[in-house]
């Protein structure tokens, strides 16, 4: 029936050509005066994909069901930020109420924009302190400039992994701790075989997989942004010192050309043959979910987990290390934004819940109780993420409000850098702040 | 047909030596070409074959150096079909397809007679117009066509924002159909007029008979366009899975994690499969529609 | 005829001709004219999908010229792929042409084979080809590995991902074959032979009879070569993807380009900015661009004569 309706507007719209002015921007209001003990369905969108995964948030979904018979559940997976972003603004009866991301890039531009609804009124009204409920750094990245439009749902947390053979044979006792033990491991695990190698302590370069600028910085406690929400990678040195030290680690493990002609030998990150999987280097930094993905592909030596190192003036704060997660917020313009609500409060909030969905998944839980929950699955390995996530000294990449925009900037950057394509560091990453200020001036 | 160089079955020995030479001459040349051929085969049909094979072999050994399948996993199929969406995504391309060629053929056939039998002023200006816009690139007018489509009528996630406008003409269409159809003698068509015929029955009875292989190249060519398509399904449809189209979706395959290299070749297999299939079938139409391209001036 | 009846009929076939066009003009109107326009009128505006349009001046202009950093390297990248990729696919087809004019065994078998890969449908096409160049594990590297050539990084690589694109447009010279064939049948065959009595080697023959004959095709080829260009989407953007392994993975935003802008084209810079960054007016400066440059192209197609438009009555 509305489809035939929406073809007669076509027509008539068709006819008028007035609408030039017609870039119809209102975003017919959403609000939160809905009755979600009234029988409701409620579109979620989420990117999950693996049968596993789909298996896991689809209990948890049953589990809500359950609780709120009232409240239907339309689940859309596998959707990404592009689509979401696409969904968002276009409104109408399939688009999502409630969207979640892998990737916290976009919670600026979401909160920003008022694509996602303020959850402040909505949490206060429920009763819930959000400081007394998450973890602080998962609390960092799912508000900006004090818009709490997304909450944490299960978080991420980067870690150092070592091959333990490995270790044994170049006789290193324990992880390195500091960034200078780092590059002397590194060194001591690589075998070099003609012009190649026998086996790499660790791949330094920026195009690496998950070497990459934000996750090295991270080590060094970077600021992005000042106050005034200005680039400042030029003047805070943590940048300045992690391109030193990546600089210094390339060179001191063959230099650039060597190193990126074995990284072309390289199975797909997310593949059987990973290159840590394979043995082709000794170590690497991941994200927990390499521990299952390690043990689906049989990988047959004994793994080690350890936080990043950091920088030997920072020796103190070893522990912490990078993370992100999930996110999940409610559509402005849903207008179940109550229903939609009770979703969030549930997948975010409830112990159960939360602790299920991580043990079904290996992420880390993104509540203070979770994490503490003795039903908690957790052999060492994993609990040494669950100890990085809750670092107070881990970091994250900050909210923008055009997302990770920023990050692609300085990426860019550090490949000319490294590739030797760009020699003045002062000069280039006055050129990223440019850039990147340039950028977000253009969004406003 | 340019020049002889059929191989000599048997070298008959009263040939002179001259004769010989000339024939031994041609043989050479004949082992050449033919060298050339079978490298250039080559070239155009591995890539089939290692597809092919790796989408037969094990998550693993697609990793590895083998070539050939060992042992041959035809399950892989299975699993591709079994995916979730695999199926909508072929319905949906399918859809697509059909009605797009359909209504793209229906609405072009009477604008390119108009354009190539009808007296009027402003005949080649319109021409020149379709030949512009057949020019263009979609992302052109991509942006305010989005808002159009999800702002004014809420339709995108759907197969609508591909389909409708297939109902008003496709500029490449009319223009093929077009260099077609002129080359139809006049006497034809004004014959039908002095029986009386109305223009459309003219078009109908007499004309369009005539066209048809053209009308099957054109045809032909929508459908391929239709389910190649990339870009469209991409802006339009892809916020809702499930009115992703095979091209569009064959690319959300590979993404997610873990998906191996043999399943992800197994899917491309099917996707280029319903291409070569109705190639097969349609061999000679389509050569001639490539040549209607213009190349006949 | 008394001049009424003449004005009724000439208003009745003006109505005719209309109805016979009304597809194509409502068509044109509705999704060329007015979104055209559209693009214009937002060019100048600052828009991103929630808060309503405000004008902007030529502030979205001077962004996409002087600040946007993919737009030059798109524009680079758009010109090697007219000097390299165009011509080494118009000097391919015509040789691949040749080549099945003189073969005389086998010739449907060897035209199929070769005209196959056209039809792939691009996204496939790419993918399969993203799996053959894998640097590490794909088939070629292997090979050229056994016999001691060098490993390129394909499309993982910045200064061999064209050329790998190149290597993926050739395989599907079909379309390029068919024209070049047909074309090559149509040289009379009496100037070969008055050329093969005035003692013309080979060489001479296809340079003194062939290309003058074929030269407005070879024409056709290059300036639909160069327009297909500026259309250059799919196979770039899906190579990226697969490449860099961020293809579909939600967790990680795909920045066309990849790797470090080397296959940026001008269309992606429009999903990038319209449906990626939202920056709906930047996107609508760059459709304008597109739009100037296809039509410029155009109109040297339409220059040629007696060429593209055959003539009607």
């Amino acid at each position: 029936m509305s489809r035939l309706t929406r073809l007669c507007s076509f027509v008539a719209a068709a006819a008028s050509i007035s609408l030039l002015a017609g870039a119809c921007t209102g975003q017919s209001g959403g609000q939160a005066d809905d009755d979600p003990t009234k029988d409701v369905t409620v579109n979620f969108w989420h990117a999950w994909s693996q049968p596993n995964e789909l298996k896991a948030i689809n209990s948890d979904i049953a589990a809500f069901e359950k609780v709120h018979p009232n409240i239907h559940v339309h689940v859309v997976p596998n959707v990404n930020d592009d689509k979401i972003n696409q969904a968002l603004r276009t409104g109408g009866s399939d688009s999502p109420d409630v969207v979640s991301s892998f990737t916290t890039d976009n919670v600026g531009k979401f909160c920003s924009s008022g694509a996602l609804a303020d959850l402040g009124p909505l949490l206060k009204k429920s009763g819930i302190d959000p400081a007394k409920t998450f973890p602080k750094p998962m609390l960092d990245y799912t508000a900006y400039q004090g818009t709490r439009c997304t909450l944490p749902l299960l978080g991420d947390a980067y870690g150092l992994y070592y091959n333990k053979d490995a270790f044994k044979a170049a006789g290193i006792s324990a992880p390195p701790r500091t960034m200078s033990e780092f590059k002397a491991d590194a060194v001591k695990l690589t075998r070099s075989q003609g012009d190649s190698y026998a086996q790499l302590g660790f791949m330094p370069d920026f195009h690496g997989y998950e070497s990459t600028p934000a996750h090295y910085v991270a080590q060094w406690s970077p600021t992005y942004f000042d106050a005034q929400g200005r680039s400042q990678t030029a003047k805070d040195p943590a940048f300045t010192k992690m391109f030193a030290f990546q600089k210094d680690l390339v060179n001191s493990l063959g230099g650039f050309t060597k190193l990126e002609k074995y990284r072309n030998t390289f199975g797909d990150e997310f593949g059987a043959k990973n290159p840590f999987h394979t043995g082709q280097v000794a170590m690497a930094t991941d994200g927990e979910w390499r521990l299952g993905m390690a043990r689906d592909a049989g990988v047959k030596f004994p793994i080690g987990v350890a936080p990043m190192p950091v920088p030997d003036d920072q020796a103190n704060t070893y522990g912490k290390g990078y993370i992100t997660g999930t996110i999940v917020g409610v559509a402005a313009h849903s207008a179940k934004q109550n229903a939609a609500w009770e979703l969030v409060k549930f997948l975010t909030t409830d112990t159960n819940a939360v602790v299920d969905f991580s043990n079904a998944i290996h992420n880390v839980p993104s509540t203070l109780d979770a994490l503490k929950s003795p039903k908690l699955v957790s052999d060492p390995n994993f609990k040494t993420f669950l100890d990085i996530a809750q670092n107070p000294n881990s970091n994250t990449t900050p909210a923008s409000p055009n997302g990770g925009q920023y990050q692609v900037t300085l990426q860019d950057f550090a490949y000319s850098y490294e590739a030797g394509k760009a020699t003045d560091l002062p000069t280039g990453l006055r050129g990223v702040d440019q850039q990147v200020d340039r950028d977000i001036a253009q969004t406003k | 047909m340019t020049d002889v160089l059929t191989p000599p079955a048997t070298v008959s020995p009263s040939l002179s030596d001259p004769a010989r030479a000339v024939r031994r001459k041609a043989v050479l040349r004949w082992i050449a070409v033919h060298a050339l051929g079978v490298a250039a085969a080559l070239f155009f049909v591995l890539p089939f074959v290692f597809v092919l094979f790796t989408s037969l072999m094990s998550d693993n050994q697609a990793l590895t150096r083998a070539l050939w399948p060992h042992p041959f996993v035809w399950h892989n199929y299975v699993t591709v079909f079994r995916t979730p969406g695999f199926l909508t995504w072929w319905k949906n391309s399918l859809i697509y397809a059909g009605a797009g060629t359909a209504l793209t053929v229906v609405s072009s056939i009477p604008v390119a007679y108009a354009l190539a039998k009808f007296r009027f002023r402003g005949r080649n200006l319109s021409l020149m117009m379709v030949v512009a816009t057949m020019m263009l690139p979609p992302q052109v007018i991509v942006v305010p066509m989005y808002l159009f489509w999800a702002n004014q009528l809420h339709l995108t996630g759907t197969l609508w924002p591909l389909i409708i406008p297939m109902a008003f003409g496709d500029a490449f269409t009319i223009f093929l159909l077009r260099q077609f159809l002129v080359t139809i003698p006049n006497e034809y068509v004004d014959a039908a007029r002095v029986d009386g015929c109305g223009e459309l029955r003219t078009l109908l009875r007499v004309v369009l008979p005539m066209a048809k292989p053209a009308v099957a190249a054109v045809a032909l060519f929508q459908f391929f366009y239709c389910w190649n398509d990339y870009f469209g399904p991409q802006i339009y449809a892809s916020e809702n899975p499930a009115a992703w189209t095979l091209s569009y979706g064959l690319e959300s395959f590979k993404g997610a994690h873990q998906t191996s290299w043999n399943l992800t070749m197994a899917a491309t297999m099917l996707v280029m499969a319903p291409v070569i299939i109705v190639f097969f079938f349609a061999q000679k139409a389509f050569v001639e529609g490539v040549t209607l391209t213009g190349v006949k001036g | 005829m008394t001049p009424l009846t003449l004005r009724a009929k000439r208003r009745r076939s003006a109505l005719v001709t209309l109805g016979f066009l009304a597809p194509w003009i409502i068509g044109f109107s509705v999704f060329f004219a007015y979104p055209l326009i559209s693009t214009v009128y937002f060019s100048f505006m600052h828009y991103d999908g929630f808060r309503p349009p405000t004008w902007n001046g030529t502030r979205n202009w001077s962004y996409v010229f002087t600040q946007y950093p993919f737009f030059w390297p798109a524009l680079r990248n758009t010109m090697w792929l007219v000097l390299v990729m165009v011509t080494t696919r118009v000097v391919f087809g015509l040789g691949i042409g040749l080549l099945i004019t003189k073969i005389k065994t086998g010739t449907g078998l060897f035209r199929t084979a070769f005209y196959l890969p056209y039809l792939a449908p691009p996204v496939a096409a790419t993918m399969a080809f993203a799996f053959l160049l894998n640097p590490g594990t794909g088939p070629v590297n292997h090979l050229l590995g056994d016999i001691g050539l060098p490993q390129p990084g394909w499309f993982n690589d910045p200064s061999w991902s064209k050329p790998a694109l190149t290597l993926l447009a050739l395989w599907g010279i079909g379309d390029l074959m068919v024209i070049f064939m047909a074309a090559l049948l149509d040289v009379p065959k009496e100037q070969y032979e008055a050329a093969e009595l005035d003692g013309a080697g080979p060489w001479q023959r296809f340079r003194f009879v062939t290309l003058p004959n074929i030269s407005p095709i070879v024409m056709f080829a290059v300036v639909t070569g160069v327009i297909q260009t500026m259309q250059y989407y799919t196979q770039p953007i899906v190579a990226g993807k697969v490449a860099s392994g961020i293809i579909g993975n939600a967790g990680q935003q795909f920045e066309p380009g990849y790797p470090e802008k080397s296959t940026l084209t001008l269309p992606q810079l429009v999903y990038n900015l319209g449906f990626q960054r939202f920056d709906t007016g930047s996107a609508c400066v760059i459709a304008l661009i597109l739009f100037a440059l296809a039509m410029a192209f155009t109109a040297l197609l339409m220059r040629r004569r007696g060429g593209l438009i055959q003539a009607g009555d």
